[in-house]
C-alpha cells in the first residue's frame, strides 16, 4: 500500500521528510513524532486517524507551522516552514493554510461575516473592495449567508463550524487542515460539516483532517493511521 | 496531597512572573499612596500646628497711618482680654536684585528681636539679631530676589534714601504669606539701621493676641476693641486683618492639597483591589479545568479555597514589602517639599505605627475579601462542569444595548468598510464592563485633573488680565502724600516717552450701618472720570460705571451687597471719610473682589468734599511704547525727575511687572497641582496597564486564533494597543467634561485662598489638546507591554490552554 505511485515532486503540496518532534518537560522528554515521511498531492482529501496520544494533533500542528519539528523538513507548497520565524509563519499561514479547530474559535465580538473579513484583512488575498462580496460568497458556499450579521454565540455548534470553515477559506488557501472538526458536534451537525468538507474536496481543495471516527475517515480519498508517532498504515479508500 | 497543593500555589505564584509582578506592583501603588498620604498628613498637620504654636500667633493685626510708640503698645498690652501684643514698623521699600532689577520689598523693624511676643520671628542662619546697617532676609524670600547670605543689596526707602546693606543672615517668619506666593520678599532690620536710612523711630503695625484665641468670635471682638481704642487715641487704621484661629496663612491651600492626595490614595487603592478581583477571576477561568480535576481527585472546596487565599495573601505580602518602606521615604520627602513650599518647619518625621497597621490590614484583608467574589461563583461548579467549559474566552459581549449598538448589524455604514480589526478593538473594549468602568473612572479623574490644572492656569491669566485691563496705562506711581495734580502731571509730561497721564486719589473709609456699627476698612478709589481717563471701567455686574457729572455716585463690588444686606443697587450708603459721615448713591456693582472691598467714586466729588481740590496721591502714566525694557527705563527717568522736583514716590508698579509677578506667584501652585495631576494620570495608566494585562490573559485563546488566521505580531499587538487608545480617548472625552465643574471648584478654592476672589473662569484649549496627546501616549505605553506579551504568544502555547 505504501507503493502508491509517487506523483511528480512539484505536485506534492505537503512534503514531510523524517519529521521528529520531541517534547521536553519537567517530567522528561517525550517523542511525539518519530520520523514521519508524508507526501500529499494537490487536491487530495486525506484523513488522519489514530489513538489518542498517537501524535495526530502534533502532526497537523507541524504542518501548519503552529508547532516546530525538532528535526526533519516540512515543505508546504514549496515553502520550507521550519526555516521561517514565528512572525513569518503567522503571515505565511494566513495566506496559505486554512486552519479549522475542534472548538470553532470564532472571535466572539465579531459577527460571522466580520470574522471572515478579518481573516481576509490579514491575508490580503482579495483586494479591499472585493472582500465584502467574497465573504458573502463564502458564507453562501457553507450555507450560512442568512446568519452573516449574527454573533457566533447565537449559532449552534454546527453552524459555527461551518462559519469557521468559511473563514479558513478566506484567502483561498492551498491547504485546509482540520483537527477533529466534528469532535464536539452531534451526529446531525457532524454530517452537515463533513458533507461540507466533501464538497470542498470535490471542488479541488487539498484537505488534511484528523478524526477518530473511522467511518468518516473512510469517506476521504486516503487515510493515514498513526501509531505511537509513526505512520503505521496508509490506505486509499477510493 | 498537602505537599502537592503547596507546590501548586508556589507554581502559580512564580510560574508567571510577569503576572505576579503586575499584580504586586498595582497593589503596591495603592498601598504606597495610602501610606504616603496617611503619614504625610500626620507629619504635615503636626508640623503646621507646632510651627504655628511656636510663633505665638496673633488674633489680629492692624496697621496705623501714624507712628505710635512703646507707651501706646503698653496701654494695649494692659487692656482687659488682651493676652499679649507686640509692635513693629513696616515699610514698603524697593530693592535692586543681584540681577539689577528693582522689586518691592517689605521691611520690618523690630525693637528687640529676642523678645518678640506675638508672631515670633526667629533666626534661620547667619547673624541674629540683624547687625547694624545689615539686613536679614526671610528664608523663603532669598530665592525671590536671587540672593544669598553675604550678598549686598541696594535698598531704596520711600524717602528716597538709598543704602547698600549686606544680607547678614536669614530669618524664619511663618506668619507671613510665603514670599514666592505673592512675589514680595521680607527683610528685617533694627531701629539703628532705620535711623541710618533717615527714618524716624516709631511703630505702625500692631499684633494683638486675645485671651482664648481659639474662639474666633471672641478673638474678633477683642481685636475690634483694640481697633476702637487705637482710633480713639487718634490713629487711623487703613488696614487690619483678623487671622483664622490656629492657622497659618496657607493652611487652606495645604488642606486642599492633602485632600486631593487623600483622593488619589483612595483611588489607587480602589484600583488595586479591582485588579485583585480581576486577576483572581481571570486565574480561575484559566484554571477551571485544574480546579475541576482537583475536585475530581477529592480536594474539598475548603482546601481549594485555602490554597487560593494563601496565594492572594502572598501577593499582598509582597506588595506590602515594597509599599511600606517606599511609603515611609515618600512621605518624608513629600512632607519636607511641601513644608519648604509653604514655609514652615517639620518637627518630627516619625511615622505612626497605626499607618503600618492600616496598610497591612488593607494589603492583606481587602484582597482576600475581594477574591472571595470570583471564588464563590466558580466553586459552585461541579467537577464535570469545570472540566467541560470549552468555549472561547468568557466575554459577555452581545447582551445589552451598547453591544447591540456597536455590533455590525446596526452599524450598516460599517458593513462595507475594511475596519474589522478596529471593530474588534472597539468591541473588546466593552466586553468586561465592570473592569472598563473602573479603569475609566481612574483615567477620567486623571484626565479631568490634568485639564483642570491647565484651566486654572488659564483662569489665573484671565483674572490677572481682567484686573489689569481696567488700567489703561504702563505704570502707576503711588505718592507719599497728596500733591497738586496739574503740577505732577505737567512734570511727568516733561519726561520723554510719556504721552498721557491721569491721577486719582485713594483713601480708607468705613461703612456706617443704620445701627451705627461700622464695617471693616474699605478702600475708596476715586479716579477721574472723563473721556481721556486712563482708568477703564471694571466689569460691571449690574447698573453702570461712573459718569463725569456724577457727584456722590459709587460703584461697589457685587459681593459687597451680599455681605451688607442693608445695601442695594440704587440705594444709599453712608461712608465715613476723614471722620465725617457722607452719603453715597450706589449706581452700579462690578464683578469680584471680596477680600479688599474697593469702592469707586468720582475724583471731582471726593476732592471737593475732602478739601483736596486739584490734588492727587497717585499718578498713572501712559508711554509711547509698552515693551517692558522701555517702560522700565522711562519709569526710572520719571522717578529721577520727580526726585529732583521734590515729589516723593512710595511705590511703583509697572503693568508688565504686575502681570508677570501675579502670574509667577501662581506658577508654583500650578506646578504643584500639575504634579498631582501627573500622579493621578500615572495611577490611571497603571490601572489601564493592569486591565490590558488581564485582557491579554483572558483572551490568550483568541490571540492564538488571530495568529492562526494570519495576524502578524504587529496586528496582534495593535488589537490591544487600539483598545487601550479607545479607553484613553473615552477618558479624555469624559475628563474634558468633568474638568468643567472641577476647574470651577479649583478656581473658587484657589482664588479664595490666595486672592479672595474666585478666578475668572477660562477653559484652556491648549491644555485639552495637550492632554489628548499625552493620554494617547499614555494609553499606548500602558497597553504596549501587555500587547507585546500577547504578540509573543505562539499558537502552540495558546492551544496548550485547551
Ligand atoms: N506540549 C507538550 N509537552 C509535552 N508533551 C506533549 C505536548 N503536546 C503533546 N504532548 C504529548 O505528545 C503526544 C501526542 O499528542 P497529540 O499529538 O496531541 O496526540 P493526539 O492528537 O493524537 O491525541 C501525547 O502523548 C501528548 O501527551
Ligand atoms: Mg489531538
Amino acid at each position: 500500500m505504501r507503493d502508491t505511485p509517487l506523483p511528480t515532486p512539484q505536485a506534492n503540496l505537503v512534503d514531510l521528510r523524517q519529521v521528529v518532534k520531541t517534547y521536553r518537560s519537567s517530567a522528561g522528554t517525550f517523542t511525539a513524532l518519530k520520523g514521519v515521511d508524508l507526501r500529499v498531492e494537490s487536491g487530495a482529501f486525506v484523513s488522519i486517524i489514530g489513538k489518542s496520544g498517537s501524535g495526530k494533533s502534533t502532526l497537523i500542528n507541524v504542518i501548519t507551522g503552529i508547532d516546530r519539528p525538532t528535526s526533519g523538513e516540512v515543505v508546504i507548497d514549496g515553502t520550507a516552514v521550519q526555516n521561517l520565524n514565528e512572525e513569518q509563519i503567522a503571515i505565511w499561514r494566513g495566506r496559505s493554510v486554512g486552519v479549522i479547530f475542534q472548538f470553532f474559535q470564532l472571535l466572539p465580538t465579531l459577527t460571522c461575516v466580520e470574522n471572515i473579513l478579518l481573516a481576509m484583512d490579514y491575508g490580503g488575498h482579495y483586494s479591499r473592495s472585493e472582500r465584502p462580496q467574497q465573504a458573502m460568497n463564502l458564507l453562501e458556499r457553507v450555507g450560512m449567508v442568512d446568519h452573516a450579521h449574527r454573533l457566533p454565540s447565537s449559532l449552534s455548534g454546527g453552524q459555527q463550524q461551518c462559519v469557521a470553515i468559511a473563514r479558513a477559506l478566506a484567502n483561498n488557501p492551498v491547504l485546509l487542515t482540520a483537527d477533529e472538526p466534528t469532535g464536539n458536534l452531534d451526529s446531525k451537525s457532524t454530517e452537515m460539516v463533513f458533507h461540507l468538507f466533501e464538497t470542498l474536496a470535490d471542488s479541488g481543495k487539498t484537505i488534511l483532517m484528523v478524526t477518530h471516527d473511522n467511518e468518516l475517515a473512510e469517506r476521504a480519498q486516503r487515510t493515514i493511521r498513526l501509531v505511537d508517532g509513526r505512520i503505521q498504515d496508509e490506505f486509499v479508500n477510493r | 496531597m498537602l505537599k502537592a497543593r503547596w507546590y501548586k500555589v508556589i507554581n502559580d505564584l512564580f510560574g508567571n512572573k510577569t503576572r505576579t509582578l503586575l499584580i504586586v506592583l498595582s497593589m503596591s501603588v495603592g498601598l504606597f499612596a495610602l501610606g504616603i498620604i496617611l503619614s504625610a498628613r500626620t507629619i504635615l498637620s503636626e508640623g503646621l500646628a507646632e510651627s504655628f504654636a511656636a510663633i505665638n500667633p496673633s488674633s489680629g493685626t492692624m496697621r496705623t497711618a501714624e507712628l505710635f510708640d512703646e507707651n501706646f503698645l503698653e496701654s494695649v498690652r494692659s487692656m482687659e482680654d488682651v493676652q499679649d501684643a507686640d509692635a513693629r514698623r513696616q515699610i514698603s521699600a524697593r530693592v535692586q536684585t543681584t540681577l539689577g532689577e528693582w522689586k518691592n520689598i517689605t521691611i520690618f523693624v523690630v525693637a528687640d528681636y529676642d523678645d518678640i511676643r506675638v508672631n515670633k520671628v526667629s533666626s534661620q542662619s547667619g547673624a541674629w539679631p540683624p547687625p547694624e546697617r545689615e539686613i536679614l532676609i526671610e528664608r523663603a524670600a532669598l530665592s525671590v530676589i536671587d540672593a544669598q547670605i553675604g550678598d549686598v543689596l541696594l535698598v531704596r526707602f520711600p524717602n528716597d534714601v538709598e543704602r547698600r546693606v549686606r544680607i547678614a543672615g536669614s530669618a524664619y517668619d511663618p506668619a507671613q504669606l510665603p514670599a514666592q506666593l505673592d512675589g514680595t520678599p521680607y527683610g528685617y532690620i533694627t531701629f539703628d539701621t532705620l535711623e541710618w536710612f533717615g527714618e524716624p523711630y516709631g511703630f505702625n503695625e500692631l499684633h494683638v493676641l486675645a485671651t482664648n484665641p481659639k474662639d474666633k468670635f471672641w478673638a474678633q471682638q477683642v481685636v475690634n476693641r483694640v481697633k476702637d481704642k487705637t482710633e480713639k487715641s487718634g490713629y487711623t487704621i487703613p488696614l487690619s486683618m483678623t487671622a483664622e484661629p490656629g492657622q497659618l496663612p496657607m493652611n487652606d491651600v495645604l488642606q486642599g492639597i492633602l485632600l486631593l492626595m487623600g483622593l488619589l490614595g483612595v483611588l489607587s487603592l480602589f484600583l488595586s483591589i479591582f485588579l485583585v478581583i480581576n486577576t483572581v477571576s481571570a486565574l480561575l477561568t484559566q484554571q477551571k479545568r485544574q480546579i475541576g480535576v482537583m475536585k475530581a481527585v477529592g480536594g474539598s472546596t475548603l482546601q481549594i479555597l485555602g490554597m487560593y487565599l494563601v496565594m492572594v495573601l502572598a501577593y499582598g505580602a509582597l506588595a506590602l514589602l515594597i509599599a511600606i518602606p517606599l511609603g515611609v521615604v515618600g512621605a518624608r520627602e513629600l512632607s519636607s517639599a511641601l513644608a519648604v513650599f509653604f514655609n514652615f518647619d517639620i518637627y518630627s518625621t516619625e511615622i505612626q505605627s497605626q499607618t503600618f497597621i492600616i496598610q497591612v490590614a488593607i494589603g492583606l484583608i481587602l484582597p482576600v475579601l475581594a477574591s472571595l467574589i470570583p471564588f464563590i461563583s466558580s466553586l459552585r461548579m461541579s467537577a464535570a462542569e469545570a472540566m467541560s467549559v470549552y468555549n472561547t474566552s468568557k466575554g459577555r459581549f452581545g447582551k445589552n444595548w451598547i453591544d447591540q449598538l456597536i455590533s455590525g448589524a446596526n452599524l450598516w455604514f460599517m458593513r462595507n468598510l475594511s475596519i474589522r480589526s478596529i471593530l474588534l478593538s472597539v468591541r473588546n473594549t466593552f466586553r468586561n464592563k465592570g473592569r472598563l468602568t473602573l479603569t475609566l473612572i481612574t483615567l477620567t479623574l486623571g484626565s479631568a485633573t490634568f485639564i483642570s490644572v491647565f484651566n486654572v492656569r488659564a483662569s489665573l491669566s484671565s483674572t490677572v488680565e481682567d484686573m489689569i485691563k481696567w488700567f489703561n496705562c504702563d505704570v502707576m506711581l503711588t505718592l507719599d502724600r497728596t500733591y497738586r495734580a496739574d503740577k505732577v502731571q505737567h512734570e511727568a509730561m516733561n519726561v520723554p516717552g510719556v504721552t498721557q497721564t491721569d491721577v486719582w486719589i485713594q483713601m480708607p473709609t468705613r461703612l456706617v450701618r443704620s445701627d451705627d456699627s461700622e464695617s471693616g476698612m474699605i478702600y475708596m478709589f476715586a479716579p477721574t472720570i472723563h473721556a481721556e481717563s486712563l482708568i477703564v471701567s471694571p466689569t460691571i455686574a449690574e447698573g453702570r460705571w461712573l459718569e463725569p457729572d456724577d457727584d456722590n455716585a459709587a460703584v461697589v463690588p457685587s459681593a459687597f451687597l451680599q455681605d451688607e444686606p442693608e445695601l442695594h443697587l440704587g440705594g444709599e450708603m453712608v461712608l465715613k471719610i476723614d471722620g465725617k459721615e457722607r452719603t453715597f448713591k450706589i449706581v452700579g456693582t462690578y464683578v469680584g473682589m471680596a477680600f479688599l472691598p474697593l469702592v469707586y467714586t468720582n475724583y471731582e466729588y471726593i476732592t471737593q468734599v475732602t478739601n483736596r481740590v486739584g490734588e492727587a496721591d497717585a499718578l498713572m502714566v501712559k508711554m509711547d511704547r509698552h515693551d517692558p525694557a522701555y517702560v522700565d527705563v522711562t519709569t526710572r527717568a520719571l522717578e529721577d525727575h520727580f526726585e529732583r522736583m521734590g515729589v516723593r514716590v512710595s511705590m511703583v508698579s509697572t503693568i508688565n511687572n504686575e502681570r508677570t509677578e501675579a502670574e509667577a506667584s501662581f506658577d508654583a501652585i500650578v506646578a504643584l497641582l500639575l504634579v498631582m495631576a501627573i500622579l493621578l494620570a500615572l495611577v490611571g495608566g497603571l490601572g489601564l496597564m493592569g486591565t490590558m494585562s488581564i485582557n491579554v490573559l483572558e483572551r490568550t485563546r483568541e490571540i492564538g486564533v488571530l495568529r492562526a488566521i494570519g495576524a502578524s505580531n504587529r496586528s496582534v499587538a495593535l488589537v490591544f494597543i487600539r483598545e487601550g487608545i479607545v479607553i484613553g480617548l473615552m477618558s479624555w472625552l469624559m475628563g474634558a467634561l468633568v474638568a468643567i465643574p472641577m476647574s470651577q471648584g479649583l478656581n473658587q478654592a484657589l482664588g479664595q485662598a490666595v486672592m479672595g476672589v474666585p478666578l475668572t473662569y477660562s477653559y484652556s484649549m491648549p491644555g485639552l489638546w495637550l492632554w489628548l496627546v499625552v493620554v494617547i501616549c499614555l494609553s499606548v505605553l500602558a497597553s504596549f507591554i501587555p500587547a507585546r506579551t500577547a504578540s509573543r504568544l505562539t499558537v502552540r502555547e495558546v492551544l496548550a490552554y485547551e
